[in-house]
């Protein structure tokens, strides 16, 4: 069905970015825009999930500017889409809040607030079209605006990576512009549904599918670099690390999925339609399988790289930036390890639970590693540091942030009951369905090295003797507040004497040294993973919704065909054909000439 | 009797309820928090003893599109274990008022292990796979946070992630195999389910069912294994035992209840729950005895012996626990004709018996080294003067370890003998090893116990201190209350098969069987068996061995220093190995060098798409052998030494300059191809770049990278002809193809104005130029997203330039916040972070590392 709700997200975002910029001689307003358009995303995007989840088939459509598909911009938003949308909004929400208090003053003042929500409108444009070209402006979007916020402390390490952050993703588009500009030239379109469609039947429309297939490598290029996987995560560790937290937290819990949510919808849902046999050494498969057999075990090589290498290089992180940059390297292996084992399974059953997978993954590890990001940035805020040699005996300073961060860390690795787990669990037996035991050792050792690397964060920067920093930190923190409860005992006069100290007497007085709004943000997301864990049913039914209208590619092209976009509302839809299309465009063609 | 399933529920929310309490009630009532938690347990312990004697389940929803369901299962196992962590859960509640009097952490520490007993029940009662392995995860998290309770101590927090590594990596093997049996059963008549037992499609009731899927599907062997690596990590089997001696850094309490008595008990009661489904009756000796038998015969033997070469006190309980542990699933791990049920009766009665005398002792070593400040062996002796009722406590409990009649352990670990016999006598050749292995062990294990028991006499070393007070009260009562208990065992041993065992075996026999009566009392001890001999035996060697125990622990303290044949050696190894992997890598793939980034980038593209149409077989293209037109030719020469002469330019400007003929040259291109508004468009960019790259290259440096080496230039120059081919060939597919119906042909009919039309018309561009249709009308979302992508270009330079200043001045302002370390912190840092100090006075088992104690956290 047709419905305006569906850009609604994209406007809020976009209008919040716009008044942002325009109340720049009003910080106070313009904060409190922000946090409230951050607000109305996620109302809208609820909305959305809501108007999806009544439409009979699943799917609203949006024409834009009121052109048919495949001619004009095409909106799509389906199960796929709003749950992606639904983890971009909680996340983006709580990281403008985050970021109230997080950043500079003048920081916020120049341009943040605009660039974060202009970084939002990228996401759910890139989720929402039905377009390749429109992906790959949307992909721009995403770009310019991280590419910003990451230079945005602009201090030397801050300027290089970013810009190599940059010029790997400038090159990323120049493949992507490549790869749309022959996918064009040879099925004709650019719209998802209609190429699909016409691979689908390619003597029909007159295409060979055969060079499709090397397009489609070369475009999914692209995604794997935005996703940050292996051999195209180069960008990763030092964006990371020189990115402000809050947004980090958007980059890795949110950024990063719509390489993951442009794969699936992308090669499952429009790719996978297209009957080729492929052969190579090594690699072969039936028409049935199509495109499949060939990414099936690209898609493995990556993943397998991306789970171990990532979890190998996180164990002996200086930092905890850092170390939770390689751990979004490994985690991204476990969220393309099942649509690796997916994509080679004949059985439809097992490529939903595959894609459910990936999907559920997808949300832990947004939730998860945004809130270890948050977490570790409020350490940063109250210490000055995330160096694990300056860290230290945090849960004695900081309990309640210590409790977040351990939540976030055990939904790493997979502890039930908290959604990990559920990730986890769902990667495991998409594998043993499948019947592949080499995904399934990937699977275990990927997981025995997020306990090495968790654990050895945990055992450096929160438990241990606290450092002169952390000391340092409780004593501010103590003459900050003279009138708490810090003063009770009387101790407190000769505090920063023994700051230095180990007896760790003069930290049972403070409460908590980080800074109460940042904690309270990294709980909400620590909360959200226990009950999302706890109450898993509606997220797995979301999650196997989702798997399902990716690979339901003809329900996806019934929902955006040209033949019956143009009279839905007269006969209220219709299987439509590629008859009527044909006939349409011949008429035109008599017209026009 | 059906459970009551409301009681059942509120039994194991019992204690995760209480926990959000703790820290208030710490504020009011302080330390006697003990008590609550105490009473909470109590509480537990009240409500599962309303379900004595109830058998069957009850299925509450959790997850209904996943399958799984919170089912929980009454029966004599579960029950055992349930009284087992509710009941010493009580006790050491009790004994932590005291214990835990001066240390530091109380909310913490009760907090947490209200948690641990909860998930305890959990075990104990679930019957749904996952859920089951739900709280299974939950008792290694707190176990993990427990061991790490001296959270400052380099060694805590070594044995904590040492433990946290093994149990929660055995368990996920372990929940690999339960995914396994799901999958199996789902090929199965009665359906996939998680449940194992209790309902009528359960795992267990359609045995045989399940059995052959897995072995039609040859999963049998690796389900069997992947679950069993879960049971052997958790209950510290040879070779992942390691974990245990380490766990002692928890607080004795702690190593009583979760490292002795519960937690590690978890493994062998799912060995216990699981065989009735891979142990069915069988006229022939099945995998899971050849599996775990062996496995916990082995164990047992290996781990009595370190016990041996123990020097700390909780050490050489800890491999005992190992030890019996082993003796348990050796017992379950015997199955088939001649041992299906004394193996089950060996397996449910040692559990019970175990627990208890091993809690004792534990509670006892918490009171050694409260009282008398040290836990070394060799420090310690003669301390029955000084504390006579704990000598007691401590002779029924390690009699009991002993195996001497007729005292609690004796009992059980005849059971094993009688079973090993059999087996041996049933199946004859290499089978006789089993008897021979269990008492060879059970030799070791009188030793240690004994050596243990003479602490309490012969003569006080010198360095003892003298003011060995006695304990109070609340650390006294709850071991001499296990101790009751297991010497009533041990006289009268009815009384505990009547009052657990009994129906705790049952549940491990083949669904079919029908079990018979345990009964076991002092008498029997007058008729001589062959397995009597066999205790008499293990007690005989014992005794005469034991004046050579010197020799003896100097031996095993030898044997075990081999780096090669130490498990220790292999976890360091590996993790301290993975530290030095993960730095290289690191470096190798991120060392900051920008081309070693982009490098892999192109190469990874180029070979992906080459792949692409290598696999997609043959692709065809039209054109190839026509020769174009002169002027094309003449035009793409210049573009092709224009190229390269960019490769070979020495300066920004000349590479600059020779770039931009590449780009006119493409204009004249255009031109030739009749696109005019297309060629403006190139020129006016080629030139404003050009200029623009002129006025900015002024400030930068002048040079370029140099390439250094032969190799590296060849490397380069290959991989950027690979990327080149590529997009040649890209174009080359590209352009050969000609889809019928493109969506262009749309745009040209609608970019006009109709033939016949209105004022008003929206199904028409109304335009002249059918570019700027498409881009002002027909694809405007794109032109949206493109004047953000400009907007933000400009802000970026905005943003760039004033957080600069702003940076810089922070910088002016505050010099020292940014500077590096604050020198005078540095060495208390380095100090709190290195290796702990081997001092002699060390309370810590740092032996039980091997050496290794807290080097890699």
């Amino acid at each position: 069905m047709t419905s305006t709700v569906v850009i609604a997200p994209l406007l809020v975002a976009l209008g919040t970015a716009i008044l942002a910029l325009l109340t720049r001689r009003v910080p106070r307003l313009q904060r409190a825009l922000s946090v409230a358009g951050a607000g109305a995303y996620v109302v809208g995007v609820a909305v959305l999930v809501r108007a999806v989840r009544l439409d009979p088939d699943g799917r609203l459509v949006y024409r834009v500017s009121n052109w048919d598909g495949p001619f004009g911009i095409v909106l799509i938003a389906d199960p796929l889409s709003t749950l992606m949308l639904a983890l971009a909004a909680v996340v983006s929400l709580v990281a403008a809040v985050y970021s109230v208090r997080f950043v500079g003053r003048e920081g916020q003042r120049l341009s943040y607030h605009a660039l974060y929500h202009l970084m939002v409108v990228g996401v759910t444009g890139a989720l929402l079209t039905g377009d390749v070209f429109n992906l790959f402006v949307w992909f721009e979007v995403m770009l310019m605006s991280s590419y910003v916020l990451v230079a945005f402390a602009s201090d030397s390490d801050a300027t290089r990576a970013a810009l190599q952050y940059a010029v790997l993703n400038l090159l990323g588009s120049a493949v992507m512009l490549l790869a749309i500009g022959g996918l064009y030239a040879t099925t004709g379109t650019l719209n998802m549904a209609d190429m699909a469609r016409r691979l689908a039947d390619p003597t029909a429309f007159g295409i060979d599918p055969a060079p499709v297939l090397g397009l489609s490598a070369l475009l999914l290029v692209v995604f794997l670099l935005k996703a940050g996987v292996m051999p195209f995560q180069f960008w990763v560790p030092d964006a990371y690390r020189a990115a402000p937290a809050p947004v980090t937290a958007v980059l890795a819990g949110v950024v990063k999925k719509v390489g993951v949510y442009a794969v699936v919808r992308l090669y499952f849902t429009v790719f996978a339609a297209a009957p080729l046999t492929v052969s190579l050494p090594g690699i072969s498969g039936g028409p049935e399988l199509g495109f499949l057999a060939f990414f099936g075990p690209v898609l493995f090589l990556m993943a397998t790289a991306s789970a171990i290498l990532g979890g190998l290089g996180a164990i002996d992180q200086p930092d905890m930036e850092g170390l939770l940059a390689y751990s979004s390297i490994a985690q991204i292996g476990f969220i393309m390890l099942p649509l690796a084992v997916a994509a080679t399974a004949a059985a439809p059953a097992v490529r939903t639970v595959g894609i459910a997978a990936a999907l559920v993954y997808s949300v832990n590890h947004g939730l998860a590693k945004s809130l270890l990001f948050l977490a570790v940035g409020a350490a940063e805020d109250a210490i000055g540091s995330t160096r694990l040699s300056d860290l230290g005996g945090l849960t004695e300073v900081a309990p309640v942030l210590s409790g977040a961060f351990l939540i976030g860390a055990l939904s790493l690795v997979g502890i039930p009951p908290l959604t990990g787990f559920f990730a986890k669990l769902l990667v495991f037996d998409t594998a043993v369905r499948a019947g592949a035991p080499l995904a399934l050792a990937v699977a275990l050792a990927g997981a025995i090295l997020t306990i090495a690397y968790v654990t050895r964060a945990w055992n450096n920067a929160f438990w241990g003797s606290p450092g002169s920093r952390v000391h340092a930190a409780a004593t501010a923190a103590r003459t900050g507040r003279d009138d708490g409860p810090a003063v009770a005992d009387g101790g407190h006069a000769d505090a920063a004497d023994d700051a230095h100290g180990t007896a760790g007497d003069d930290l049972a007085t403070v409460a908590s040294i980080a800074d109460p709004v940042l904690v309270g943000c990294t709980l909400s997301l620590a909360v959200l993973l226990v009950a999302l864990g706890i109450g898993f049913d509606p997220l797995y039914a979301a999650a196997t919704d989702a798997a399902a209208a990716a690979l339901d590619t003809e329900a996806y092209v019934r929902a955006v065909d040209p033949a019956i976009a143009g009279d839905a509302i007269a006969d209220g839809g219709g299987t439509g054909g590629d008859q009527d299309v044909a006939e349409q465009l011949r008429a035109l063609r008599g017209d026009g000439r | 009797m059906q459970p009551d399933a409301a009681v059942l529920v509120a039994a194991l929310a019992l204690p995760f309820v209480a926990v959000p309490f703790v820290p208030a009630l710490f504020r009011v009532v302080g330390q006697r928090v003990a008590f609550f938690a105490a009473a909470v347990a109590a509480g537990s312990f009240g409500l599962l003893a309303t379900q004595y004697g109830a058998h069957g389940a009850v299925q509450l929803p959790w997850i209904p599109s996943l399958g799984v369901s919170l089912t929980l299962y009454v029966d004599g196992l579960a029950l055992l274990i349930g009284f087992l962590a509710s009941g010493v859960g009580v006790l050491v509640f009790t004994y932590s008022y005291g214990y835990m009097a001066h240390e530091h952490g109380h909310v913490k520490y009760y907090a947490t292990l209200l948690a641990f007993m909860g998930s305890m029940l959990g075990v104990a009662f679930a019957a749904d796979l996952l859920a089951l392995f739900v709280f299974w995860e939950l008792t290694s998290v707190t176990s993990f946070l427990l061991i790490g309770h001296h959270q400052r101590e380099d060694a805590s927090q070594y044995a904590a992630r040492k433990s946290m590594l093994i149990t929660v990596a055995g368990g996920l093997f372990m929940l690999a195999g339960f995914l396994v049996l799901a999958f199996a059963s789902g090929d199965t008549a009665a359906g996939r389910t998680f449940v194992l037992i209790g309902t009528e499609n359960s795992l267990i009731a359609n045995g045989e069912a399940v059995r052959e899927a897995l072995r039609a599907a040859g999963l049998f062997v690796p389900a069997l294994a992947l679950v069993a690596v879960g049971a052997i990590t958790k209950s510290a089997q040879a070779p992942f035992h390691v974990w245990l001696p380490n766990a002692m850094e928890a607080p004795t309490p702690v190593s009583a209840f979760l490292h002795s008595a519960t937690m590690v008990k978890a493994g062998v009661y799912l060995v216990g729950r699981f065989r009735p489904l891979f142990a069915p009756e069988l006229p022939s000796v099945p995998e899971w005895t050849l599996l775990l038998a062996t496995l916990g015969l082995v164990s047992m033997t290996i781990t009595a012996i370190l016990a041996v070469g123990a020097t700390d006190i909780k050490e050489l309980l800890a491999y005992s626990t190992a030890s019996h542990l082993g003796l348990i699933i050796a017992g379950y791990g015997l199955a088939g004709p001649a041992a299906v049920e004394l193996g089950a009766e060996t397996g449910a009665f040692h559990i019970f018996n175990h627990a208890v005398f091993k809690a004792t002792l534990f509670l006892v070593a918490g009171i050694i080294a409260h009282e008398a400040h040290t836990r070394k062996l060799e420090e310690l002796g003669g301390l029955a003067g000084d504390l006579p009722i704990v000598a007691g406590i401590t002779g029924i409990a390690a009699l009991g370890m002993a195996g001497v009649p007729p005292f609690n352990g004796f009992w059980s670990k005849e059971l094993l003998f009688e079973t090993t016999y059999f087996v041996a006598v049933e199946h004859g050749g290499l089978y006789w090893l089993y008897p021979a292995i269990a008492v060879f062990g059970s030799v070791f294990t009188f030793l240690y116990s004994i050596r243990f028991l003479m602490l309490f006499f012969g003569d006080r070393p010198s360095g003892l201190a003298d003011d060995i007070h006695r304990p109070p009260l609340a650390m006294l009562a709850p071991p001499a209350l296990l101790a009751a208990i297991a010497l009533a065992t041990g006289i009268v041993p009815q009384l505990g098969i009547d009052a657990v065992v009994q129906s705790a075996f049952e549940a491990s026999l083949p669904v079919a069987a029908e079990a018979h009566s345990l009964t076991l009392s002092i008498p029997k001890l007058f008729s001589f068996t062959p397995y009597l001999g066999m205790s008499l035996l293990t007690v005989g060697l014992g005794a005469v061995a034991y004046p050579f125990y010197g020799r003896l622990h100097a031996g095993v303290r030898w044997a075990r220093a081999v780096d090669y044949t130490s498990p220790n050696w292999y976890y360091d190894g590996l993790t301290e190995g993975a530290n030095g992997v993960s730095r290289r890598l690191a470096v190798g793939l991120h060392g900051g060098a920008f081309r070693t980034y982009v490098a892999p980038l192109l190469l990874g593209t180029a070979v992906l798409a080459l792949a692409g149409y290598a696999a997609a077989g043959s692709i065809s293209v039209d054109g190839v052998g026509a020769v174009p037109p002169v002027p094309l030719i003449v035009v793409l020469g210049v573009a092709v030494v224009g190229a390269g002469a960019v490769a070979r330019a020495p300066s920004h400007i000349a590479g600059v300059l020779t770039l931009s003929v590449l780009g006119f040259m493409v204009a004249i291109v255009f031109i030739l191809a009749n696109a005019p508004d297309l060629a403006l468009t190139q020129l006016v960019i080629e030139t404003l770049v050009l200029v623009l790259f002129l006025l900015v290259l002024d400030r930068l440096p002048a040079y370029y990278g140099e390439i250094r080496s032969r190799a590296r230039g060849i490397a380069d120059a290959a991989l950027a002809s690979l990327v080149g081919f590529t997009v040649f060939a890209t174009v080359l597919v590209a352009t050969s193809a000609s889809p019928e119906e493109p969506i262009f042909q749309y745009f040209l009919a609608r970019a006009g104005v109709p033939a016949e039309h209105g004022p008003f018309f929206s199904d028409f561009g109304g335009g002249s130029n059918v570019v700027n249709v498409i881009l002002v009308d027909f694809r405007a979302f794109d032109t949206l997203g493109e004047i953000a992508v400009v907007a933000m270009a400009a802000l970026s330079v905005l943003t760039l330039v004033g957080m600069r200043a702003q940076t810089e001045t922070e910088m002016a302002e505050r010099p020292e916040s940014d500077s590096a370390d604050d020198p005078a912190a540095t060495p208390a840092t380095d100090g709190g972070r290195g290796p702990p100090p081997a001092s002699a006075d060390d309370p810590a088992p740092s032996d039980g590392t091997d050496g290794s104690g807290g080097v890699d956290r």
